[in-house]
């Protein structure tokens, strides 16, 4: 069963700006399904979000979650989901214990009967549980926040960008609780910006300007890029970005790693040989060569498509 | 709990671990009440007299004595001539030229009318016009014993006894406490629950709030009455330091006192929400608030009294639910008023805090 189906949604904020959200095909996503939304600043990920948790409506089109009509049944959806915008939103003044104790009894909840499914998480929280969550790092208030939209034991969990600013040990963590999650049959609707995150996914939504470009699997994503992709390295990197760059041949260049990762324009009769060739009286210790595409080199692609 | 209990807690949490609030609400309405009706006051006392006596004879000088005792005039010399006189007003070192004429004596004797001169110093409009109406009220009152003391005169000179009731020392302070007690309140319960709602925006906790099954009547009310309390709080001491620093005594009791302050609170409460709809800062918030409260205190006989505004204003007033407000309070506290007596200034104010409700609950949206 679908836990959220939606039929094409849109939402624009001014009549002379085009739309934030344009989402013109049917998307559904299955229960217990971990959904990633990777796209730009700007893409529209924010809002979409923002309407699939009721908070505003759309201008047209329609979803249901958990079969509930997210305009007309916004009230009981709200019991069902779990939000977590990409801003620390609780309250800086109340100390940890209260935030908790707070966001369930909004929900009509106590901390003890959904511990199970925090205690993982708040664990970590049970040393600082006196102090002000405004005093917390970074990560904890990630914790914190990602705790207090779960004890109410959401069928849907959304999260808006939960790692960005958030150190790698606790991202991963971050992601190891999502598995859990997912495990126990939620479904995690998660937008990020980092492509190993997106790598953990089932499935991948890529969003540029306020449209879905591909929804598939981080494999299958991959599978179809039908690029010529190269990777090239030299001892000046920056000059060399800038003489990619200016071959005719090449569509995309942009720094991967240690080396830029270079696409070729369709039906560009070059290879990495003759790229390095042109390159060679110019650059010293010059390598080029194929590599497999990644789920970034799709990103860095998107608008080709 | 209901959601309306948990909400609650949670606003007294949040006030009580903020280590400046609650000083904030105790200090506002102490330091108010004691320092503003000592600083400002408006009774006129050490109005500077230059008399002119050119009479010199026993007469005028018992005129002159009764001035002095009043109490209201401190006599400095006026010189020689009403030339002199007027040339210490025009250099400020007088307010008020009161010129005995030569001849006094003699004339009240022969039972003939004399005429006194009194010139004010209008630039302090008060001091001139309330020192000038004390000094022929005196001037009155002794031309009255002369002819009861037995001098002949042809003509009994009118006499005007003005008995300024409820107030009888006409005190600045009996009429300011009761307006800054409104302060108080204005203060305590406008600006506290709209600067709580815009924090909530500004930390996006609303949104976290929005998303849960949470009423919106009840994240509302938990401000409004939490707030309201506060309010009331700090209108009790107000009322206490009107009491015992003042001696203002409640003639017409508590009950009309505090429901007046209960409706008006619950008036400022949905106010100060209309406010927050409509502001995403605090900073919007607080000039937005900042502009009404002014107008709320300017325009509404809180200061000046309604009667002596212009005539397009005085009707402006019927729309400010403080004119119904600083009524109440003053015929209170003053007059010893009653509901009955109050009847309309109740009602009014009702009817403003439930109209204004009803639109702060309307403009609050949960979904756009």
């Amino acid at each position: 069963m679908d836990s959220i189906a939606i039929h094409g949604l849109r939402k624009s904020f001014r009549k002379d700006l085009p739309p934030a959200v344009d989402l013109r095909e049917d998307v559904s996503i299955s229960k217990g399904e971990l959904f990633g939304i990777i796209g730009p600043d700007g893409a529209g990920k924010t809002t979409l979000f923002r309407m699939l948790a009721t908070l505003i409506s759309p201008d047209a089109g329609s979803a249901v979650l958990e079969g509930l009509d997210i305009v007309r049944d916004y009230r009981k959806i709200r019991t069902l989901i779990g939000y977590m915008p990409g801003r620390f939103s609780l309250y800086p003044d109340l100390t940890v214990r209260e935030n908790l104790e707070f966001f369930a009894s909004v929900f009509g909840k106590d901390v003890g009967s959904n511990y199970a499914l925090i205690g993982n998480i708040y664990c970590r929280l049970k040393p600082f549980e006196d102090r002000k969550a405004g005093n917390l790092s970074g990560g904890m208030k990630q914790k914190l926040a990602l705790c207090c939209s779960l004890i109410h034991s959401p069928a849907v969990l959304f999260l808006d960008e939960p790692t960005t600013g958030v150190d790698p040990s606790s991202r991963r963590e971050l992601w190891e609780n999502l598995a859990q999650l997912k495990a126990s049959g939620m479904t995690i609707v998660v937008s990020t910006a980092y492509m190993d995150e997106a790598d953990r996914c089932d499935r991948v939504a890529m969003m540029k300007a306020g449209r879905f470009l591909t929804v598939d699997s981080p494999a299958a994503i991959v599978r179809s890029f039908d690029r010529p992709l190269l990777a090239v390295r030299s001892d000046d990197m920056f000059r060399l970005l800038h003489d990619l760059r200016a071959m005719e041949e090449v569509e995309k260049c942009y720094t991967f790693g240690d080396t830029h990762h270079v696409t070729l324009k369709p039906g560009a009769d070059a290879d990495a040989a003759a790229i390095a060739s042109r390159l060679e009286p110019n650059h010293s210790g010059l390598e080029a060569g194929p590599v497999q595409a990644t789920l970034e080199d799709c990103y860095m692609n998107l608008e080709e498509k | 709990m209901s959601s309306f209990g948990y909400l609650f807690i949670k606003e007294f949490k949040q006030f009580a671990a903020n280590p400046f609030m609650p000083v904030v609400l105790v200090l506002l309405p102490v330091l108010l009440m004691l320092v503003v009706p000592l600083a400002a006051n408006m009774e006129v006392r050490d109005v500077r007299l230059a008399v002119v006596d050119r009479d010199r004879s026993a007469l005028s000088g018992q005129l002159v004595d009764r001035i002095s005792s009043s109490g209201y005039f401190v006599l400095v010399s006026g010189g020689d001539s009403y030339e002199e006189a007027i040339g210490k007003l025009g250099r400020g070192q007088a307010d008020i030229v009161f010129e005995i004429p030569r001849g006094l004596e003699r004339a009240v004797g022969r039972g003939e009318n004399a005429e006194v001169y009194i010139a004010a110093n209008a630039v302090n409009s008060t001091k001139g016009t309330i020192g000038g109406g004390y000094l022929s009220s005196i001037v009155m009152e002794f031309s009255s014993e002369i002819v009861s003391a037995g001098h002949r005169s042809a003509i009994s000179p009118l006499d005007i006894v003005p008995q300024f009731r409820y107030n009888p020392g006409l005190e600045y302070k009996l009429f300011m406490v009761p307006a800054l007690m409104i302060v108080v309140i204005v203060l305590v319960g406008g600006f506290f629950p709209t600067l709580s709602i815009v924090s909530e925006k500004e930390s996006g906790t609303i949104e976290q709030i929005n998303v849960s099954p949470v009423r919106k009547r009840d994240f509302i009310l938990s401000k409004v009455v939490f707030y309201g309390l506060l309010g009331i709080f700090a209108f009790t001491l107000a009322i206490l330091i009107a009491h015992f620093v003042y001696g203002l005594a409640a003639h017409g009791g508590m009950p009309e006192i505090y429901v007046s302050a209960m409706i008006f609170l619950v008036f400022m409460g949905g106010f100060g929400l209309i406010i927050s709809n409509y502001s995403e800062t605090m900073l919007q918030a607080v000039f937005l608030m900042l502009f009404f409260v002014l107008i709320f205190m300017l325009m509404s006989g809180i200061f000046t009294p309604v009667s002596s505004m212009e005539t397009w204003s005085q009707y402006v007033t019927y729309m400010l639910p403080t004119r119904y407000f600083v009524n109440i309070l003053r015929a209170v506290c003053l007059k010893g008023s009653h509901f009955t007596d109050l009847a309309f200034d109740f009602v009014m104010l009702s009817v403003f805090a439930v109209v204004i409700n009803i639109i702060a609950i309307v403009t609050y949206r949960k979904q756009n």
